[in-house]
């Protein structure tokens, strides 16, 4: 009863420390410039063509907000996990934690469920917001709810893991934003949030599928879509497989973190 | 509160604990043994890197020692963390806080996070706290905005959001300035006073004296001191008194020369390990004698004072400080240690 607690109680506090008005703004700002400037921009250029999802074809705007959901999924989760585990290490809150009643795995369950939470939360807030955008082409059943949320969560847990790692393993604030921006760069424009892997040149289409964002992001736009095919679930097979890998490293990442 | 059923008489007992770093370090802490008496202030004192931090961090919980036992409030640490960590609060060496939050929030915080859950508890003794330690008018200020020393006092100050029976203290007055240094001195004191117990290091040795009922001097992770405050003067202060003789006019060398003498006199009377005696010249207008018997020679300076013509604008005799004390123990025990490698 006490670790669900203390766990709970260190969500509730990852929550007031890392999230505050500046954090809320950039996370939908962001995204809504996306998807309400980048989105009909870009839908002059392509003009009615739409684009192929699974069986269908749907309109750019709809195509990109289905893919800044779970942009925006990375997004929250790999800066609220980065900015505690970097905060605590740098100003010394960790230890702080622990000599209180807090044990390192409470630390690390309380991080994981944060990470999750503002995944899916970031999500679904620009799933209310770009609806507009994409109602025509929207189709979630019971069946294909799952999906998404799975996508969400793993990938929340992938990215905030990922970030974990830099910041346990990063001693200078300068190298930790250009690594992270570096990294995020690649991670959001090498995928499919933005345009479809079919018919790239095959480098780029390697590229695309190395990076787990293109499986967030495919297997949430085929769940909004419902367009659930093989494809899909042996995307769902290879996310979980490295999320929990990643996920395992940030553990061992922030065991062994000095205290 | 202390001594509940099943709690021995002493707050902290510590018996035989060593820690090392990796195999081929050396003990950072080496066979120490000690107690802390329920309500009072055990001083920790030692150079750096002596083995005080790693001490404090396996008091804890932060750091598992390598063999010895540690108990608190007369439980075993290692089997009854929780328990005793709900009744610690630990003010570490380096800062803590939470960036983004303004003062007041980050005590709210903090208190929820000590499981204060009614609210208008917490906030009464948020007021308290800012109150005591005097943060009322920095209680909007972002963490990140505070300057070191304001950081510091509220490091302090959170812990006594919760109710405590053994607080932490490492190092703890670090960047305040002497007011507020002087204020959380005399408000642990008082707590002191209502039964808490404090486990104190610093390097600042007038707050070791002025604060601590017991002191233990640790070196090379051994400790290598323990008594009271006054019982580590007449030990290892071995008496002396330093006198300090201000003149209107500047002594010259042959003057000094000869106060020398006098005190050289008497050091030859004595086995040579033993002898402390000293004439400091500032080059200005004090020269400070330290003896062990200056009730003795004082005569003799004095008259030599008078046949050389000078005036004394003043002359003091004081006990030793702690910080004399403190350098003579390090000092004896760099020397038994050198002793002990020669050939």
């Amino acid at each position: 009863m006490s670790l669900v607690n203390n766990t709970l109680l260190l969500v509730y506090r990852n929550f007031v420390a890392a999230v505050d008005k500046t954090f809320l703004i950039w996370m939908v700002a962001f995204p809504v410039v996306y998807i309400f400037i980048v989105g009909y921009a870009y839908s002059t250029l392509i003009g009615d063509r739409g684009i192929s999802v699974g069986s269908i074809t749907v309109t750019y705007t709809s195509f990109l907000t289905s893919g800044v959901i779970g942009f925006n999924a990375m997004n929250g989760s790999s800066a609220v996990a980065g900015g505690i585990v970097w905060n605590d290490k740098r100003n010394g809150m960790l230890q702080q934690l622990l000599v209180m009643q807090f044990s390192k795995v409470q630390y690390i369950v309380g991080n994981l469920i944060t990470i999750i939470l503002v995944g899916l939360i970031s999500a679904a807030l620009i799933m209310i917001i770009g609806f507009p955008t994409m109602y025509r082409n929207v189709n979630i059943t019971l069946w294909s709810l799952p999906y998404i949320i799975y996508a969400l969560a793993m990938g929340s847990v992938f990215f905030g893991s990922f970030t974990i790692i830099l910041s346990t393993k990063i001693k200078s604030s300068e190298a930790h934003s250009v690594i992270n921006n570096g990294l995020f760069l690649f991670f959001t424009f090498v995928s499919s949030a933005f345009y479809p892997a079919q018919g790239l040149p095959t480098p780029l289409a390697i590229a695309f599928y190395l990076n787990p964002l293109t499986y967030i992001v495919d297997i949430s736009r085929a769940g909004i879509f419902s367009q659930i095919t093989t494809f899909t679930n042996i995307q769902v097979l290879i996310l979980g497989a490295i999320s929990v890998a990643v996920f395992v490293i940030a553990t061992r990442s922030m065991v062994n973190m000095k205290v | 509160m202390p001594n509940i059923d099943g709690e021995d008489d002493y707050c902290i007992s510590v018996s035989n604990l060593r820690k090392k770093y990796g195999k081929n370090n050396p003990y950072a802490v080496n066979d120490i043994t000690f107690d802390v008496k329920y309500g009072t202030v055990f001083g920790f004192l030692g150079p750096n890197g002596a083995g005080k931090t790693t001490t404090v961090k396996i008091l804890t919980t932060l750091l598992k020692p390598t063999s010895g036992t540690v108990h608190i409030f007369g439980r075993q640490l290692l089997k009854n963390q929780s328990e005793i960590k709900k009744r610690i609060g630990v003010v570490s060496q380096n800062p803590s806080f939470e960036t983004n939050l303004t003062v007041e929030k980050a005590l709210d915080l903090y208190g929820i996070l000590w499981r204060i859950r009614d609210k208008q508890i917490r906030k009464n003794k948020i007021n308290e706290i800012l109150n005591t330690f005097d943060l009322g008018s920095i209680k909007s200020v972002k963490n990140d905005e505070l300057s070191i020393g304001q950081r510091r006092r509220v490091q302090v100050a959170r812990e006594f959001i919760h109710e405590l029976d053994l607080l932490f203290l490492d190092e703890p007055t670090v960047g305040l300035d002497p007011s507020a240094r002087r204020l959380l001195l005399d408000y642990i004191k008082s707590q002191v006073k209502s039964g808490l117990t404090v486990f104190f290091t610093t390097h600042i040795m007038e707050e070791a004296e002025y604060l601590c009922d017991q002191i233990a001097i640790i070196d090379k992770g051994k400790i290598i001191a323990f008594d009271t405050p006054s019982g580590l003067k007449q030990k290892y202060g071995k008496g002396n008194k330093t006198v300090e003789l201000t003149f209107n006019d500047v002594p010259d060398k042959l003057f000094i020369d000869h106060l020398r003498n006098i005190v050289n006199m008497r050091r030859s009377y004595k086995d040579a390990t033993e002898a402390t005696s000293h004439v400091g010249f500032n080059g200005v207008h004090t020269v400070t004698i330290i003896d062990d018997n200056v009730e003795q020679i004082i005569s003799e300076v004095l008259q030599l004072v008078y046949k050389n013509g000078l005036q004394l604008e003043n002359i003091s005799i004081n006990p030793p400080s702690l910080e004399e004390v403190f350098l003579a123990v390090i000092n004896k025990n760099d020397y038994s240690k050198d002793s002990e490698v020669s050939p």
